[in-house]
């Protein structure tokens, strides 16, 4: 059961049926349009998208690439052995197929001016998302059942099906945000 | 001859171990009789000791296995560092753990290293495993 999530899980992240920082109804245009394109996974692409999902899924959310562009995601792989204070090393066949599968399904768009010229390794600390998010009273963050920004799902109920619509937010103890 | 012996018996009590990581155990037996000649076999108690014990981590705080496995291996755990559930480590709560030599080589680096600040010797490793075992 649980594989079977996972792998249409992966089928939405793959065709682009994640819809990042838009207003509803920009948001269903998106989703309309991306499902034209679908086209079915080659076996190799579901292999990759599976292993990124077990071990970057393993300690947090597994992410979905969109979020960040490449350069974020290089930086990240290449510091594997101290990743936000811990250790996240993989064997070397496995590291090369998750960062290059990161590679491919990157932001196009970088989203890091305003930085000054720093590399975001947090989706939590990009500019876009810091002004989106920036309504959102800290205790609420900061409390047991959330912990911090990087635990995405605790507020988007849909988030690891890559859908971050404002009506599927349910904030623990506070409820939807609307 | 005598550590031939050592290694047999070992192996029977392991039942609760898939003979992949069974066969693991035998190696870091063998290092660990390198290592220190007076080792005579892995030990659960000393694991229980190495698995519940607070140490300075890798992030210059107390950790200890317990901060993310709780101490009853048979119930779900919690990341400490991130709030994520963790399945429950006894292979007799899941029978999913202790089945592959790669899944439990690539945690034990990762986990000494989060609780101890380094890796772990083939003793340490061995005696963890006994006691994961028999809980
Ligand atoms: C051993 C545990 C572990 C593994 C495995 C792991 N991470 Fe992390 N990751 C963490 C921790 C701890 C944090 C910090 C969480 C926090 O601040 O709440 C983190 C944070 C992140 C963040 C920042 C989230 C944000 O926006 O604030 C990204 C991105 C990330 N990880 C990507 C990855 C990728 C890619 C992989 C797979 C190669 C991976 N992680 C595997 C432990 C892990
Ligand atoms: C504390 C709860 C919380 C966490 C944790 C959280 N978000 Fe959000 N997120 C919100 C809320 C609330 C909004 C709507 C903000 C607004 O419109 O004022 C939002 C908006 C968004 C949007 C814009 C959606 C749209 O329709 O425009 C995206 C994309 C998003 N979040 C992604 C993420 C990602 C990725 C993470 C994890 C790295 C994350 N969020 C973590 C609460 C959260
Ligand atoms: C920071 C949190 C954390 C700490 C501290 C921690 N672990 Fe883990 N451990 C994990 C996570 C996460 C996994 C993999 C999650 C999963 O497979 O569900 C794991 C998996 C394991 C496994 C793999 C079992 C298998 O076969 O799947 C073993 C063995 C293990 N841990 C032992 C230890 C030992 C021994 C210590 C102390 C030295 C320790 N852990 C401390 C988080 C932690």
């Amino acid at each position: 059961m649980t594989k079977l999530l996972n792998l249409s899980v992966a089928a939405l992240i793959v065709v682009g049926g994640i819809c990042l920082y838009a207003d509803d109804d920009h948001e269903e245009h998106v989703r309309h349009a991306s499902s034209f394109v679908a086209k079915p996974m080659t076996k190799q692409e579901k292999t990759s998208v599976a292993l990124y999902q077990k071990e970057c899924g393993a300690c947090h959310f597994a992410y979905q690439p969109e979020f960040l562009p490449k350069r974020s995601w290089d930086k990240t792989m290449n510091s594997l052995n101290n990743h936000f204070g811990t250790d996240a090393t993989l064997d070397p066949a496995e590291h090369k197929t998750i960062q290059n599968y990161l590679a491919a399904h990157a932001s196009k768009y970088d989203r890091m001016t305003g930085m000054g010229g720093e590399i975001a390794m947090r989706i939590s600390q990009t500019p876009n998302f810091v002004h989106e998010h920036r309504e959102i009273p800290k205790k609420l963050v900061i409390q047991e059942a959330v912990k911090s920004f990087a635990n995405c799902a605790s507020c988007h109920t849909k988030a690891a099906s890559g859908s971050y619509r404002e009506r599927e937010i349910r904030i623990p103890n506070y409820g939807s945000w609307e | 001859m005598k550590y031939l012996a050592i290694v047999s018996m070992f192996s029977i009590s392991l039942m609760a171990a898939s003979p992949d990581v069974v066969q693991y155990m035998n190696e870091l037996s063998k290092t660990a009789k390198a290592e220190n000649p007076s080792f005579s076999g892995f030990d659960a108690a000393r694991g229980k000791e190495i698995f519940t014990s607070t140490h300075t981590g890798k992030q210059g705080k107390p950790m200890a296995c317990t901060s993310c496995h709780t101490v009853n291996l048979s119930s779900p755990g919690k990341n400490s560092l991130t709030g994520k559930v963790i399945d429950p480590l006894s292979p007799r709560a899941n029978p999913q753990r202790l089945t592959s030599t790669k899944e439990v080589k690539k945690w034990l680096k990762r986990n000494f290293m989060d609780v101890y600040a380094r890796e772990g010797t083939a003793q340490e490793k061995g005696d963890t495993l006994a006691y994961i075992m028999k809980n």
